[in-house]
């Protein structure tokens, strides 16, 4: 519906800026879709997988298993009942077990399902394949792309974090899949600090920039792709992770971490026309935002004002 | 077979390589026709060494010292004893200001006595050193085997000059602009930058294709920002095959100001890079600040507005220090223009830029008050002294350098401690000449009163040499105070100079403790060997281990006693004060939290989560004016999270009773996020519709 009266003013001359922002506010149905369906009997479900690969060295191995405990512990916070949360560490992260779970999704999840794998650790690149170091024997980019691709989630999200993980793209890439890597390709081989601030971006909720509750995946990639540019402008050092996301629609779009109130309240069917008004003010905001440029900014802050006065009034009906 | 004939033109003349025609496409500037002929020339001669020193001679005047070295030493190769080489890379160190000079120098007058030259550079490198007898001694003497010496005629004439007085040598120079350069390189390395400019002009108007002093002209110009005119010179230069990487990068630095914003107040002109806006608040009250204080203190105002540039390359800030000695690491003083580092020039916790502002604006300070007419050491040593004057934390702790220097008993006389700035003779000397030249003035202050230094500076303004008024204001010869200032140096760090070897064995120690987890011993021995050197606080500091041990064992009051003596002393290491300013705020206080932030401020102002935190800080304890400023910091450091940072402005402005900000900041958090719910709410309130 909304989709309808986002498309109307589609001015060529503009900036690629507007066009994207529209692209980005085009996603809240869709959560809105998710969120409904996560409430009724077809419970949808999220299941996600960490896997902290081989360290290494004693400071590696520490810090990998930090950062998949501080994972672990946030994505089971919140008394969330969606999510299927597995976590392999240490000597429990073989590829023996890293199959076995990915087998056992495969055998649980349905296609309104999501799947979200999260690698941390290093991984290394010979030119054609992508490998993701275990302790015992490492498995490849292609291997992993069919384990992956026996699981019927419909919306499959892969957040490779170790060095080289561009390297895994090729292999990983599929239609429903949204991958996001720590490097742009398999050629930057350093250990990474991208995994770092993408854990934050889970806990910090400055990561969900539009305030909706709900940090996506694109909102995690842009703060921890953000946090990484400036770790290396600010050390003086020579970035060599350049972390990239494959589809930023399709990573707009992909829940990682929902905290708030949010949720509840649009399943409520006694809220149903305030939620319609709602959208419909979203939707003139767009359009208004849209025009931006073309207005006097007086006009345009005016305009804009009384948009905002309606919706904060429409939004505390709705929390009444 | 017009072809044929030029080919056989070109093989009957490629045997006629010789020097002189070498030389004449040279002085023709067939810059490469002269270097491909003595390519040739040195093929077919390879044991010639004046051909490899000639070729030298052309790479050095194009600008190419290090392949002019490489030439110098094949010739010495060839012949150790060969004059021009010797000279030639005598000249090159002395470019460097690299005492080694003098050696290679007295090789080539040994070589060939009647080398003036030779006896020219040495007088040079004496007058940099304010050594003006030797100066003039080493002058004489190429003036007894050349009496039109150039070099010589004109270090006689910056010796009159540099006193003020009138000097008949002037006259001796006539239209060779080359002197006149030199009496401007004199008044320029010793801060007197209009005399400097007036003396290129000189130069230019005697020799007007010069370009060489078209292009120091330009710089000297830009250094105190008339940027038209520099521009101007510098094209000039370039245009007519200048092309140094002095000219070169000035113009690329020039081209670059289109990225920076200029903000004019009526005593303050601050150049900040487009992309660092959030530092003009910040610089704008510090300057305010030293400006009072230092008004107060030196019982003048200044004439003219002070012009502050501050870059976030350092490689751009390099720019502006070409060519003038000393370190010029952090900042640099042309007159009434200071240029310095960013606090994002270097990585945060390395540079302190308040600290840096001040040192800068008390040259300012003292260049105007003596009219320029101030030995390095003092206008240096001064500026060190402003650091820690006004917060004891600030400025450059006592570094393991100083202590081998203090030890090995290198510090300098007062009487020449200007060559350690100038010509340094060991790695570490120029670090080593500001310290101690800081703690002599912090030795003079302790002794004779605060008041002294200003009764010195007024003395140096008639350009009295260091020893003359060390006599006339502290009434004692220079090698008592010398005496004395030592056994003042010896008394503070007695301590930390004898225990560095057991302090370094034992940190080893307690490093290698920590890995292994024994937090008790961590405690006992770090806090047993803290006071040998308590002035260390970088990485792998003690008082870092002995808090880390101390949270180990859940010893949060621990830690925070460890940490706050990190931060009294002046640990800079951001993760490390915030450690601090956490358990301080956990332990209920909020004020100490606060104050442990701010010092951060004038450490790496550019980090969006210290203003965060700070302005949540500040609004506890119901600072609001100064959580507003934070939070302005924060949304113009563009954050990822633009639309709680518009918010928190907000929260901070309702605070301190600015309805109407607060509710256009509202309204910027929700045209960045429209369903952000507590800006929503606070938007209602505010449009008098909240509940």
């Amino acid at each position: 519906m909304r989709r309808n009266r986002q498309a109307q003013p589609p001015a060529p001359h503009l900036s690629l800026w507007p066009l994207w922002r529209r692209r980005f506010r085009l996603r809240l149905p869709i959560l809105a879709a998710l969120c409904i369906a996560a409430a009724s009997p077809s419970f949808a479900a999220t299941y996600i997988l960490t896997v902290a690969g081989l360290g290494g060295e004693p400071d590696y191995e520490q810090r990998f298993a930090a950062l998949a405990t501080d994972v672990d512990k946030i994505l089971r916070g919140g008394g969330a009942t969606d999510r299927v949360v597995e976590t392999l560490k240490g000597p429990d992260a073989t590829r023996a077990k890293m199959e076995a779970s990915l087998n056992r999704i495969a055998s649980q999840a349905k296609p309104q399902d999501a799947f979200v794998l999260m690698m941390i650790g290093h991984g290394t690149f010979d030119g054609t394949e992508y490998k993701f170091n275990l302790p015992g024997p490492d498995i490849s980019g292609t291997e992993l792309a069919v384990l992956l691709n026996r699981i019927p989630a419909g919306r499959q999200l892969v957040v490779d974090m170790t060095s080289a993980s561009g390297g895994a793209v090729a292999a990983l890439k599929k239609d429903n899949r949204t991958i996001i890597t720590a490097t742009r390709n398999g050629n930057e081989k350093n250990a990474t600090v991208f995994a770092r601030f993408f854990v934050d971006a889970l806990r910090d909720t400055a990561a969900d920039t539009d305030k909706n509750e709900v940090v996506s995946a694109l909102e995690a990639f842009n703060y921890a792709e953000k946090k990484t540019s400036q770790f290396y402008t600010e050390q003086k050092r020579l970035a060599t992770e350049h972390p990239q996301v494959d589809d930023q629609q399709h990573a707009a779009a992909f829940p990682l971490l929902r905290y708030g109130a949010a949720a509840a309240v649009i399943n409520d069917p006694a809220k149903k026309e305030l939620l319609a008004k709602k959208d419909d003010i979203e939707g003139r905001i767009d359009a208004l935002k849209y025009q931006k440029s073309l207005l006097a900014p007086d006009d345009y802050r005016k305009q804009i004002t009384a948009l905002l006065v309606e919706l904060a009034k429409v939004q505390e009906a709705i929390d009444k | 077979m017009r072809l044929a004939l030029l080919l056989l033109c070109c093989a009957l003349a490629a045997p006629a390589q010789t020097l002189d025609r070498a030389m004449a496409l040279w002085r023709a500037q067939d810059y490469d026709g002269a270097n491909n002929a003595f390519k040739a020339l040195v093929a077919a001669n390879p044991k010639n060494a004046e051909y490899h020193y000639q070729w030298g001679q052309l790479f050095y005047e194009r600008f190419n010292a290090e392949e002019a070295q490489n030439l110098y030493n094949e010739a010495l190769m060839i012949d150790p004893k060969h004059a021009g080489a010797l000279l030639g890379t005598a000249q090159i160190l002395a470019d460097e200001y690299n005492p080694k000079a003098e050696e290679f120098a007295q090789h080539a007058l040994e070589s060939n006595p009647k080398l003036y030259q030779a006896d020219e550079l040495m007088a040079r490198m004496a007058l940099e050193d304010d050594n003006r007898k030797k100066a003039q001694d080493e002058a004489d003497a190429a003036l007894a085997i050349n009496p039109d010496a150039l070099d010589a005629i004109a270090i006689r004439a910056s010796l009159d000059l540099l006193t003020d007085k009138e000097s008949p040598w002037v006259a001796k120079i006539g239209n060779r602009g080359k002197g006149y350069q030199t009496i401007a390189h004199f008044y320029v390395i010793n801060r007197r930058y209009e005399e400097g400019i007036q003396y290129l002009r000189k130069a230019i108007a005697a020799t007007p294709d010069l370009w060489s002093a078209h292009s120091q002209l330009g710089i000297s110009l830009m250094q105190l920002a008339r940027e038209d005119e520099a521009r101007k010179e510098l094209e000039l230069a370039y245009d007519n095959h200048f092309r140094d990487a002095a000219t070169v990068n000035s113009l690329r630095l020039m081209d670059s100001y289109k990225n920076f914003d200029t903000f004019r107040t009526p005593t303050t002109i601050l150049r900040i890079s487009k992309k660092e806006t959030a530092l003009r608040p910040y610089f704008e009250n510090e300057l305010k600040t030293i400006m009072a204080t230092y008004e107060k203190k030196y019982q003048f105002k200044l004439g003219v507005p002070v012009q502050v540039e501050v870059y976030p390359d350092h490689e751009d800030f390099a720019v502006r220090t070409l060519g003038m000695p000393g370190l010029g690491a952090l900042g640099v003083t042309f007159n009434t223009v200071i240029a310095m580092d960013s606090p994002s020039g270097r990585p945060p916790g390395e540079f302190h830029w308040a600290s840096t502002l001040w040192h800068e604006m008390s040259h300012v300070y003292i260049l105007t008050l003596t009219h320029e007419r101030v030995p390095r050491w003092f206008t240096e040593g001064l500026a060190v002294h402003e650091e820690t004057a006004i917060h004891s934390d600030w400025g450059d702790r006592l570094t393991p350098d100083v202590l081998a220097a203090i030890r090995e008993r290198k510090l300098l006389p007062i009487a020449d401690i200007d060559r350690g700035f100038v010509h340094p003779t060991y790695a570490a000397q120029v670090i080593v000449s500001y310290y101690e030249a800081g703690k002599m003035c912090d030795y003079i202050a302790q002794r004779w009163g605060e008041s002294k230094l200003l009764d010195m500076a007024k003395e140096f303004a008639s350009d009295r040499p260091t020893v003359d008024v060390i006599r006339d204001q502290l009434k004692m010869e220079p090698e008592a105070f010398d005496k004395d200032f030592l056994a003042q140096i010896d008394k503070e760090t007695d301590k930390t100079v004898g225990g560095f070897s057991e302090w370094t064995k034992q940190v080893r120690e307690i490093n290698q403790l920590a890995k292994d987890g024994k937090t008790d011993e961590v405690i006992t021995k770090g806090r047993a060997i803290e006071g040998l050197y308590p002035d260390y606080v970088e990485a792998g500091n003690v008082y870092n281990f002995v808090a880390q041990a101390c949270l180990k064992k859940g010893d949060k009051a621990c830690a925070m006693d460890e940490l706050g003596r990190y931060n009294k002393i002046g640990g800079r290491d951001s993760d490390t004060v915030k450690q601090y300013a956490t358990l301080l705020e956990e332990a209920g206080k909020t004020k100490e939290a606060a104050a442990a932030l701010e010092r951060l401020n004038y450490i790496y102002p550019l980090d969006t989560n210290l203003h965060e935190r700070l302005g949540g800080l500040l609004l506890k304890i119901n600072d609001a004016p100064a959580a507003v400023v934070e939070y302005q910091a924060l949304v113009d450091l563009h954050p990822i999270d633009m639309a709680g940072s518009h918010y928190n402005l907000a929260r901070a402005y309702k605070a301190a009773g600015q309805n109407d900000q607060a509710r256009e900041e509202a309204i910027n958090a929700l045209e960045a996020a429209p369903d952000f719910r507590p800006a929503q709410k606070l938007l209602l309130e505010l449009s008098g519709d909240g509940k």
